[in-house]
C-alpha cells in the first residue's frame, strides 16, 4: 500500500472519531478530483455541486461505510461520487439534454488539466498511470467504457447509440474492464 | 451445475459501472445477494471491477469546486435543515433522498459494504434504505409512528424519525398508487397549520421508501399525506387525507 493510502487510512480513521481537520483534510485532498468527476457525469455545476456536498455529508455522518479491508480510500470515495453523480443524472433525466457541456468535460486522455487543484502527488501519479491504462484499450471498448462510466449510460441505451447488439457491449465492457483490472493491478504492485 | 464465471463476471464488470438494466440487474441482484458472498472467485472479480472503477474517478481532470462548498457543507452538518416548503425544493429532495438510499446499503451491510455498496438497482436502494431505518430505530430516542389510514384500507405507512441523525424515514408496502394525473402529497403540520412539503414519488410495486436527509421533526406535531392533482401547489389538503399521525410521542 502506498503512503498516502496509509495516510488516507489514517484521516478516516480520525474522522471516524469526529475529528474536523481530518474531514478537511480528505477533503482538500479528494474535493478537486470528485468534482472533476461529478462535473463530467452530470454535466452541470450545480448538479456537481449537489454531488459532492452530499458525498462529503454522507462520508461525514456514515464513516462506517468505508470498510478499509476492501481497498484505498480514494477508490471507495470515488466510486461512492461517480454513484450519486450517475444516480443524480438518470433521476434528472438530462442525458439526452446535455448538449452544452462545460469546456473541462470532454475526456482528455493524455493531457493533464488543473493539475494544481490535486495536491497529492500520488493522485496525479496514478491518474497518469490509470489514463495510460485506459489508452491501453482498443477504442471500441474504451468508448464503451468512457459511455458507461462518464456518460451514465446502460449497456441497453450504449447499444441503441452505436447501433451494436447489447451482447457486444457487454463483451467489450468485459473484455476492457479485465484489461484495466490487470494493468492497474500490476502498476500498484510497483 | 457448476456456475458460469465468464457470465457472472460479465455481469459484475456491468454491475461496477451501474450499466445493467431489466433482466440482467435482477440477476445480478440475485448473484450477489446468493452466489457471489460464498464464492471467491467472484468476490475477487467484483472487488477488482470495483477498485477499477473507483480508479476510473480519477481519470477525469480534476476541478476546484466552489470555495463556498466546504462552508456550505458544515453548515448542513451543524444546523439543522430549514423545512422545504416549496413542491419543487421537495422534488429535488426526493431526488437526492434516492441518492442517498442507494448508498445506505453501504451502511447496513457491515462485511459486505464495499462489495455491495454499488448496486443501482430500486430493490436494493429500497432495501439499504429500509437497513438504514433499522439501524436508526435502535438509537435511543427513535420515534417509529404508523400513519393511519383515512380512507378505505389502502396499505400501511410508516414515519421513522432518530434525532441524533436527523433523518426521517417513510415507508410503506401494499400502498395503491394514486388515481390517474394525482399524486401524494406529504404535510407537515404546527398548531394546527399545515405546510406542504412537495409531492411523493409514486409507489412501485406497492412500495414506498423515503429518507428525509438533514431533517429535525421537533418543531412538527403532525403529518399528512394526501392526494392532490398532480403538478398542484396546494395551499392546504383537499379532502383527499390518505394517511395521518400525530407526530407527539404519546405521554
Amino acid at each position: 500500500m502506498h503512503e498516502d493510502d496509509h495516510l488516507d487510512l489514517e484521516l478516516h480513521r480520525k474522522l471516524s472519531e469526529g475529528n474536523r481537520g481530518a474531514f478537511e483534510e480528505l477533503y482538500r485532498r479528494y474535493s478537486g478530483a470528485a468534482y472533476g468527476l461529478a462535473l463530467r457525469v452530470t454535466g452541470q455545476d450545480s448538479l456537481a455541486q449537489e454531488v459532492v456536498h452530499d458525498a462529503f455529508l454522507a462520508l461525514w455522518r456514515a464513516p462506517e461505510a468505508y470498510d478499509p479491508a476492501r481497498g484505498p480510500f480514494r477508490t471507495f470515495f470515488l466510486s461512492l461520487v461517480h454513484h450519486r453523480a450517475v444516480d443524480t443524472v438518470r433521476r434528472e433525466e438530462r442525458l439526452r439534454k446535455r448538449t452544452e457541456r462545460v469546456a473541462n468535460l470532454e475526456p482528455r486522455l493524455g493531457e493533464d488539466v488543473a493539475e494544481e487543484v490535486v495536491d497529492g502527488a500520488y493522485l496525479a501519479v496514478r491518474r497518469k498511470e490509470v489514463l495510460e491504462a485506459l489508452e491501453t484499450l482498443p477504442p471500441d471498448q474504451r468508448r464503451a467504457i468512457e459511455m458507461a462510466y462518464f456518460d451514465g449510460y446502460t449497456q441497453a441505451r450504449i447499444a441503441e447509440k452505436l447501433g451494436i447488439p447489447v451482447g457486444t457491449v457487454k463483451t467489450r465492457t468485459l473484455a476492457a474492464m479485465r484489461k484495466l483490472r490487470r494493468v492497474l493491478d500490476r502498476e500498484d504492485r510497483r | 451445475m457448476s456456475p458460469d464465471h465468464d457470465r457472472i463476471e460479465e455481469l459484475l464488470a456491468g454491475y461496477v459501472l451501474l450499466g445493467l438494466t431489466g433482466e440482467d440487474a435482477e440477476e445480478a441482484d440475485r448473484l450477489l445477494s446468493v452466489h457471489v458472498p460464498s464464492c471467491a472467485i467472484c468476490r475477487e472479480s467484483l472487488s477488482g471491477f470495483q477498485t477499477v472503477a473507483g480508479e476510473l474517478g480519477l481519470v477525469t481532470a480534476p476541478v476546484a469546486p466552489p470555495d463556498l462548498l466546504l462552508p456550505r457543507i458544515w453548515r448542513e452538518l451543524e444546523q439543522p435543515a430549514e423545512f422545504k416548503h416549496a413542491a419543487g425544493r421537495w422534488r429535488r429532495g426526493v431526488s437526492f433522498v434516492a441518492v442517498a438510499a442507494s448508498v445506505a446499503a453501504l451502511v447496513g451491510l457491515a462485511g459486505l459494504t464495499f462489495s455491495l455498496g454499488n448496486r443501482v438497482s430500486k430493490a436494493e436502494a429500497q432495501r439499504g434504505t429500509l437497513l438504514e431505518a433499522v439501524s436508526a430505530m435502535r438509537q435511543s430516542g427513535t420515534n417509529p409512528i404508523p400513519l393511519q389510514s383515512q380512507g378505505p384500507p389502502s396499505g400501511g405507512l410508516a414515519e421513522i424519525s432518530a434525532p441524533s441523525i436527523r433523518h426521517m424515514y417513510i415507508f410503506g408496502q401494499d400502498v395503491a398508487p394514486p388515481a390517474p394525473g394525482h399524486a401524494y402529497q406529504l404535510w407537515l403540520g404546527s398548531n394546527g397549520r399545515l405546510a406542504a412539503v412537495g409531492e411523493m414519488f409514486a409507489p412501485e410495486d406497492g412500495m414506498v421508501v423515503l429518507e428525509i436527509t438533514s431533517f429535525d421533526p421537533s418543531p412538527y406535531d403532525t403529518i399528512l399525506i394526501s392526494e392532490e392533482v398532480a403538478g398542484s401547489t396546494p395551499s392546504a389538503p383537499s379532502s383527499s387525507v390518505r394517511w395521518s399521525a400525530s407526530l407527539v410521542p404519546a405521554a
